[in-house]
C-alpha cells in the first residue's frame, strides 16, 4: 500500500556501515525514496529495518490506479 | 574544559530529549542556555548572534517536513555567518544520522542517543561507549539453596524411590556408561587441545560404539549429513572472531533486577553459524546459551570426531566442536551441553564438563518417557551422569517436556522430583525446569481459558511449597503460545519472561520469534527480537510484578496432591523402570511411550 520494510542483520563494524549496507540495498533494488526505520548495532553487527517508499500521501496509488502501479518508488531519473 | 551551550527545540511542543541533554551537559559542568519551544529559526539564529554560543544543540521530534526545515536552518546559518563560529548539532525522533551529514549538520544524533554521546561532542572528543557499564559475571543460580524439603510426606516417599533406584542401579552398566569411564579416565582435554594425541582413547572406544561412529574411527567416513570445515573456513572464522571480539559488548536484560537469567538456545547445525548466533545473543543481553546437537546423536552409540559442520537442525557433539565453541564465548556467558535423552547422556556430561561447560541437562523419566530412550538404559545412564556432573562441579535442570506430549503437569513434576531426589543424594546441584507452556492438559482442561498466568503461577507455588530448590521455567518460556508472526511470538515471550520475572525465579529459557516457524533454521534476526521484547518487558516491570487470581492456589494444590498420589504408585509398584512401563509418570494415552532405543543394552556387572 504505502511501503517496503526489510529487516536483517548485517555482520559489520559500527552502526553507520549497517545503515549505509541497508541504504545501498534497497537502491539497488531500484528504490530511491529509502530511510533507515532502526538501527540497533552491537559487537556483531547491526539488527537494522531499512524502508522503502512506494507511495507518499497524495501520490498516484498504484493500487487505485493501474498505470501507476509499474512505477512504484522508482526513482525518477 | 567548559563550553556555551545553546540549545533550542526546533519544534512546536516537543523538548524532553533537549532537556536530559541539558541536565546532563549542567552536570557536566558545562554553562546551559535552553530556550523554549515552537521559536522559529530566525528567532533562534538572533539569540545566537546574541549569546554566542560555542555550541548549538538543536532537537525536531515531528518529521512532517523535517529535510526543508532544517536545510532551510542551515542556510539562515550560512548568511548570518555563524557556522564558522557554533558547532551545529541536531538530535531528536525525527532526526536521521545520514539526513543531518547531507544537510551540512557537525553532528546528527538520532533516537537512543545517550547525553554522554551528546556530551562528547560538546566536548569534542571521541564517544566510547563506557565499557564497564554492562560489565557481567558469571552466576551461580544453585547458590542459597539448601534443597530442604518444604513438604515432609513427599520428601520421604521421594527418600525411598531414590533408594529403590540406587538399589537398582548398582550392579549394572551399559555402552554409554562405559564409554564415559574411557571418556573420564583417559581423555586430557589440555593434552588433546595442544594436539598431542587423545591418550589412545580411540584404540578402545570403537568398540563401544554403534555403527555410524565405528565406521568413522575405520575408514573415516562422516555421517551423509555431516562434513569437515576446510582450513580457509577456520581461518575465516579466527579473523571474523578476533575483529568481533575486539569491539563486543554486552547488554543487561534485567534493568534493576538480578534475576531471572535468560538463556536462549542455539544449534543451527553448523558451529560456526552457532558461533555467531552465540556472539548476537550475547551482545543482545543474554545471560547463557544452551546447545541443542540433532536428534540422530541422541539415537547413536558414540561420538563422531573432527571439526564437523551438519546440514540439518543441530549441531552434533564431538570434542573440536564443543571446544570452538566454548573458546568463543564470552567469560560471564552460561553454557549448557544437553545430556539428558539419549544414548551419549553420562559421556556428554564428561566431554562437556571436561572441555568447560557450565551447566548440563539430565532427565531420565522425560529421556526415556518422551525422547524415545529405553527406561532400563535412560535409568543407569542418567544415574552415571548425574554422579559425573556432580564431577565436573556442573548443575543441572531436570526438564520436564513430557508436559508437550499431553503427560499432566504433576506427573511430570512427580517425574522431575524423583530425579532431583535422587541427584541430592549423590551430591549433584539439580535445578527444576517446570514448563510455562500451553500444553495438551492446559488446553484439554481449559486451565487457560481466561488467561496464561494462573496455571504457571500455580505450577511455581506448587514446586515451592515441596522443596526449596532453583526454579529455571521453560524450554522455551511460552511453548505453545507462539505464532509465526514475529510481532506475537515477541510479545508472548516477553510476557512469560515478565511473569518469571515477577515470580523471582531463577533462570528463563527464552525462544526467539521463529519458534513456531518450521521451514529452516532459526535466524538470528529472530533472536534478537525477543530479547529486545524481554528487555523492554523487564524495563517496564522493575521491580513490580503480576498478580495472579485466586485460581493459582487452586492449581498450586491440585499438582501438590497428584505429585504425592503419583509417588506413591511409584512405590506401590516397588520398581522405578517398572513404574515408568506401567505409565504412573506418563501414560500412552497421554502420550508418553515407554523408549525402545538402547533396548536391551545394560548388563549386570560381575562381581
Amino acid at each position: 500500500m504505502d511501503a517496503l520494510d526489510v529487516e536483517t542483520f548485517f555482520v559489520c563494524d559500527d552502526e553507520q556501515q549497517g545503515r549505509n549496507l541497508m541504504l545501498e540495498l534497497l537502491k539497488e533494488w531500484g528504490f530511491c525514496d529509502v530511510d533507515i526505520v532502526f538501527a540497533e548495532h552491537e559487537g556483531p553487527g547491526v539488527r537494522v529495518r531499512g524502508r522503502a517508499y512506494a507511495y507518499r500521501p497524495a501520490d498516484r496509488y498504484g493500487w487505485l490506479l493501474r498505470e501507476a502501479a509499474a512505477r512504484a518508488g522508482a526513482c525518477n531519473e | 574544559m567548559s563550553k556555551k551551550v545553546l540549545l533550542a527545540p526546533l519544534d512546536p511542543v516537543h523538548d524532553i530529549g533537549l532537556k536530559m541533554v541539558a541536565r546532563g551537559l549542567k552536570e557536566a559542568g558545562h554553562n546551559v542556555i535552553l530556550l523554549q519551544p515552537d521559536l522559529s529559526s530566525e528567532e533562534i539564529i538572533e539569540i545566537v548572534y546574541r549569546e554566542d554560543p560555542d555550541v548549538l544543540l538543536l532537537s525536531r521530534t515531528l518529521g512532517y517536513g523535517v529535510g526543508e526545515l532544517l536545510a532551510r536552518f542551515i542556510d539562515l546559518a550560512d548568511a548570518a555567518g555563524i557556522r564558522e563560529k557554533v558547532k551545529i548539532g541536531i538530535g531528536g525522533m525525527a532526526i536521521r544520522r545520514e539526513l543531518a551529514a547531507e544537510l551540512g549538520f557537525d553532528a546528527g544524533f538520532g533516537p537512543g542517543t545517550t547525553v554522554e554521546e551528546t556530551a562528547s561532542f560538546v566536548e569534542g572528543r571521541e564517544y566510547n561507549p563506557d565499557p564497564t557499564r554492562f560489565r557481567k559475571e558469571k552466576a551461580d543460580m544453585t547458590a542459597g539453596y539448601d534443597y530442604r524439603y518444604q513438604h515432609p510426606a513427599i520428601g520421604d516417599k521421594l527418600a525411598k524411590i531414590s533408594e529403590m533406584i540406587i538399589d537398582w542401579v548398582k550392579d549394572k552398566t551399559s555402552p554409554g556408561v562405559e564409554r564415559a569411564k574411557l571418556r573420564d579416565e583417559i581423555w586430557d582435554v589440555d593434552k588433546w587441545r595442544r594436539r598431542e594425541g587423545d591418550n589412545d582413547l580411540h584404540k578402545h572406544y570403537p568398540r563401544l560404539c554403534g555403527e555410524i561412529p565405528q565406521k568413522y574411527y575405520a575408514t573415516g567416513e562422516l555421517h551423509p549429513k555431516t562434513r569437515r570445515f576446510t582450513i580457509e573456513e577456520v581461518r575465516g572464522l579466527e579473523k571474523y572472531l578476533e575483529e568481533t571480539k575486539a569491539r563486543m559488548s554486552v547488554l543487561k536484560l534485567q534493568h534493576t533486577r538480578k534475576k531471572p537469567l535468560v538463556f536462549n538456545q542455539y544449534g543451527t547445525g553448523c558451529p560456526f553459524m552457532d558461533i555467531g548466533h552465540i556472539l548476537t545473543s550475547e551482545a543482545w543481553g543474554a545471560d547463557g546459551v544452551v546447545h541443542f546437537d540433532p536428534s540422530w546423536g541422541a539415537r547413536t552409540e558414540g561420538f563422531l570426531d573432527g571439526f564437523l559442520t551438519h546440514q540439518e537442525d543441530g549441531t552434533v557433539i564431538t570434542p573440536a566442536n564443543l571446544s570452538r565453541i566454548q573458546l568463543a564465548l564470552e567469560k560471564s556467558t552460561l553454557w549448557q551441553v544437553r545430556a539428558h535423552r539419549g544414548l551419549n547422556t553420562p559421556e556428554t556430561v564428561v566431554l562437556s564438563g571436561k572441555v568447560g561447560a557450565d551447566l548440563t541437562k539430565i532427565n531420565i523419566c522425560y529421556g526415556a518417557l518422551g525422547a524415545g530412550t529405553d527406561p532400563a538404559r535412560m535409568t543407569v545412564d542418567g544415574y552415571h551422569a548425574i554422579l559425573y556432573a556432580r564431577k565436573y562441579k556442573m548443575p543441572f535442570d531436570i526438564v520436564t517436556n513430557e508436559e508437550l506430549a499431553g503427560v499432566p503437569a504433576y506427573k511430570a513434576f512427580a517425574g522431575m522430583l524423583i530425579g532431583c531426589d535422587l541427584a541430592m543424594r549423590l551430591g549433584a546441584k539439580p535445578i527444576l525446569q517446570p514448563l510455562f507452556a500451553y500444553s495438551p492438559e492446559v488446553m484439554i482442561n481449559e486451565y487457560m481459558a481466561d488467561n496464561y498466568v494462573d496455571f504457571n503461577v500455580g505450577k511455581i507455588k506448587a514446586l515451592r511449597a515441596i522443596i526449596n530448590a532453583p526454579l529455571w521455567p521453560g524450554a522455551p518460556i511460552g511453548f505453545l503460545t507462539h505464532t509465526e508472526d514475529r510481532v506475537q511470538s515477541a510479545v508472548t515471550t516477553a510476557l512469560h519472561a515478565c511473569l518469571a520475572l515477577s515470580l523471582e525465579v531463577d533462570a528463563i529459557s527464552i525462544a526467539s520469534t521463529d519458534e513456531a516457524y518450521s521451514g529452516g533454521p532459526i535466524s538470528v534476526p529472530a533472536k534478537v527480537d525477543t530479547l529486545r521484547a524481554v528487555r523492554d518487558g523487564f524495563r517496564f516491570f522493575g521491580h513490580g510484578s503480576i498478580t495472579p487470581t485466586k485460581q493459582a492456589d487452586t492449581f498450586a494444590q491440585g499438582i501438590v496432591d497428584g505429585i504425592e498420589r503419583v509417588l506413591d504408585q511409584v512405590i506401590a509398584k516397588g520398581d522405578f523402570v517398572q513404574a515408568i512401563h506401567a505409565g504412573i509418570l506418563g501414560s500412552r494415552e497421554e502420550g508418553a511411550y515407554p523408549g525402545r532405543i538402547g533396548k536391551d543394552t545394560v548388563s549386570t556387572i560381575k562381581s
